[in-house]
């Protein structure tokens, strides 16, 4: 199934008139394939099952202080530190992975199938048809990640209860606060991750094969980590996606320190912007043949 | 665009520019920041008499402190970019602190880690510390003694800054250059800088410059520089704000669950009680104390090139896996003085030897061989 069928519908004669609802139908068709396949909604069940395999582990074992990745040790204290602590495990790999699944499929998916070219007969406009695709890829980014989040906070609060949250400051603040604070958590990292969508998009134009992509953009993922691990090279950490990623612990202080979410949201909104227009550059030169 | 249809290469001109545009950006602001900011000349004189009567009523900030002092990296320890929030970690790499301060009886300090922060918040007598990895809290209640000490302090208090300024540059005269370097700009302020620059070349100490805020007078920007020209530690405001903080910043309450510890409030007491049953234990000719003396660290050398060298008992037996890590990643040496293994580091070194002593200074290695000789 491609976004074609929906379309074919639609044509109109003049590619230049500008329809904002022919794209939004284009990004609901681009969604309902998104979430519609078998295999991206068992992607998705896979990241809600880690923090449900957090909560229980800390529920059967109760680990004392300082034992386990952070947050696992106050888990029992407050449920809602399932939730950080699930996106703290998925950070580097899981929630990265699928994000590079969807948007290595992008486009390269499209050349694979051969439908393409039959998306491109329709008037929609090669700039159009990259937005539109990387507007699903930022959607499926903070669907990705909400899901980690809800999940952890819906099993959390059944085992553990909720109440006040201890923030990193050693201050308390209310229940509804934390939630608050772990809704900022989830957004800024999906906009992390839809930043690597944006280079997943790029690389999905090179290939026409969406696996191959896929892995790719794992690779420059990891790569970023690994970069970001040796300190002789930290003249180049700020430069780095990954890097900024997890100051997502600075919404947990009080107050809330500003400095590198702020950087890690430029650094993020940079590397979209120079990645999609260089797959726009790419993709709009690009003789399609299948 | 009809040019992009003619010649699609031209739009790879787009992430490009995009690239630039944000490199260029970057730079400009790098090269404003740093551009010495025009500001009437002063004297190191009285540089120093400005910042003996600066007085802050309050101000919150961010300092980056970095250290490059040669020590090996900790395995387990501090995290490749300072994720690590324990105060022990700020030996080594990049270290973000906030500072809020609103008066002397209201403080406080947080060492930000990437999941963790360690806290010291002084509130009026209260003195806490919060270091939220280990879940843990100790308070302890300042005694009034302390400001009694103060307050009989006033005698010095009462010279006037210029003769004290003139004091400290007549002390350290003969060891110290004192100088002024212009200008810098630091946490987008404007700041002169002072110049300490030891006259004995041997240490290992090149200089040490301070940067004092041109309007409060505070400093805003400490480097040691080592024999490498570069900053072996620096300490500096990233961000700072002269405006007083709420005084909920300062109010501390431990979390639930969290393992409060109370340290007793008369630690002098406590010790003068120790001493003085050691007296009583000497009188009766049962001292269990011998090492007393032989403990005390030896001082060879004077003013930069000053050399410490004291007793620590056996280190390789010690049961803490971190030091002995250390330890085992310092390179060995040995000499007349017998053998040890040595750090050497751009700014000072240190020489732990095989027989449990340890020998620091900011100077090079041979110095430290010939004070353990002596």
């Amino acid at each position: 199934m491609s976004a074609v069928e929906t379309l074919g519908s639609h044509h109109t004669s003049d590619p230049l008139i500008r329809r904002p609802g022919r794209s939004l139908r284009f990004l609901a068709s681009e969604l309902q394939i998104i979430f519609g396949r078998r295999r991206n909604l068992a992607g998705l069940v896979v990241l809600a099952v880690v923090p449900v395999i957090i909560a229980i582990a800390v529920k059967v074992s109760t680990p004392g202080a300082g034992d386990g990745p952070d947050f696992v040790s106050a888990i029992a204290g407050n449920g809602l530190l399932v939730a950080l602590a699930a996106l703290t495990v998925e950070l580097p790999l899981f929630l990265p992975l699928a994000v590079a699944t969807i948007s290595g499929d992008a486009v390269a998916g499209e050349a694979n199938l051969g439908t393409l070219r039959y998306l491109l007969t329709i008037p929609a406009g090669r700039t159009r048809l990259l937005a539109v695709k990387y507007a699903a890829i930022v959607i499926f980014a903070f669907v990705a990640t909400a899901v980690v989040t809800v999940t952890g906070v819906v099993i959390g609060l059944a085992l553990f209860g909720g109440g006040d949250l201890t923030l990193l400051s050693g201050s308390q603040t209310s229940l509804a606060d934390g939630l608050w604070r772990l809704l900022l958590t989830t957004a800024y990292l999906a906009v992390g991750f839809s930043a690597l969508g944006a280079i997943g998009l790029f690389v999905s134009t090179l290939t026409e094969q969406p696996i191959g992509a896929t892995i790719a953009i794992v690779l420059t993922n990891v790569m970023m980590f690994i970069l970001d691990s040796i300190s002789q090279l930290s003249w180049l950490h700020p430069w780095l996606l990954t890097h900024w990623w997890t100051a997502f612990g600075d919404l947990l202080r009080d107050p809330i320190e500003t400095q590198n979410i702020s950087r890690g949201l430029i650094t993020a909104a940079v590397y979209a912007v120079v990645f999609w227009l260089a797959a726009w550059a790419r993709f709009s030169s690009k003789d399609i043949t299948s | 665009m009809r040019i992009f249809d003619r010649k699609p290469a031209l739009r790879w001109l787009a992430p490009l520019a995009a690239v630039l545009v944000v490199g260029g950006t970057g730079g400009i602001v790098a090269v404003s920041a740093s551009a010495d900011p025009p500001l009437k000349p002063r004297t190191a004189e009285q540089l120093l008499v400005d910042l003996q009567q600066a007085e802050v009523d309050g101000l919150s900030g961010t300092v980056v402190q970095t250290s490059n002092l040669g020590i090996p990296e900790i395995p387990g320890g501090g995290g490749p970019h300072g994720s690590d929030s324990s105060l022990t970690a700020m030996v080594s790499g990049t270290h973000t602190l906030k500072v809020w301060y609103a008066g002397p009886d209201k403080a406080r300090l947080a060492l930000l880690g990437t999941f963790g922060q360690s806290d010291v918040i002084r509130h009026g007598k209260d003195l806490w510390l919060w270091a939220s990895k280990d879940n843990t809290a100790s308070h302890r209640t300042l005694s009034a003694t302390k400001e009694h000490s103060r307050s009989t302090e006033s005698p010095q208090e009462s010279m006037t800054p210029e003769a004290a300024a003139a004091k400290v540059l007549k002390a350290v005269g003969p060891t110290t250059e004192v100088t002024t370097n212009g200008t810098a700009t630091v946490a987008g302020r404007a700041a002169y800088e002072l110049l300490v620059k030891p006259k004995d070349d041997r240490s290992l100490v090149t200089e040490v410059r301070i940067a004092i805020d041109s309007v409060e007078s505070i400093p805003l920007r400490v480097q040691v520089v080592g024999v490498d020209q570069k900053p072996a530690f620096e300490v500096a405001y990233s961000a700072v704000d002269f405006s007083q903080p709420d005084d909920e910043q300062f109010a501390f309450n431990p979390p639930p669950g969290a393992k409060v510890t109370e340290v007793p409030p008369h630690p002098s007491v406590e010790n003068n009680k120790k001493k003085a049953d050691k007296h009583a234990d000497k009188k009766q000719g049962r001292s269990n104390d011998p090492a007393t003396s032989a403990d005390r660290p030896v001082i060879v050398g004077s003013g930069w090139t000053t050399v410490v060298v004291a007793k620590t008992g056996d280190l390789k037996d010690s049961d803490n896996a971190q030091l002995s890590q250390l330890l085992n990643a310092l390179s060995p040496v040995s000499g007349a003085w017998g053998s040890g293994r040595l750090l050497s580091g751009p700014a000072f070194s240190l020489l732990v030897t095989d027989d449990g002593r340890v020998a620091v200074g900011a100077v090079p290695p041979a110095m430290l061989y010939e004070a353990l000789a002596k």
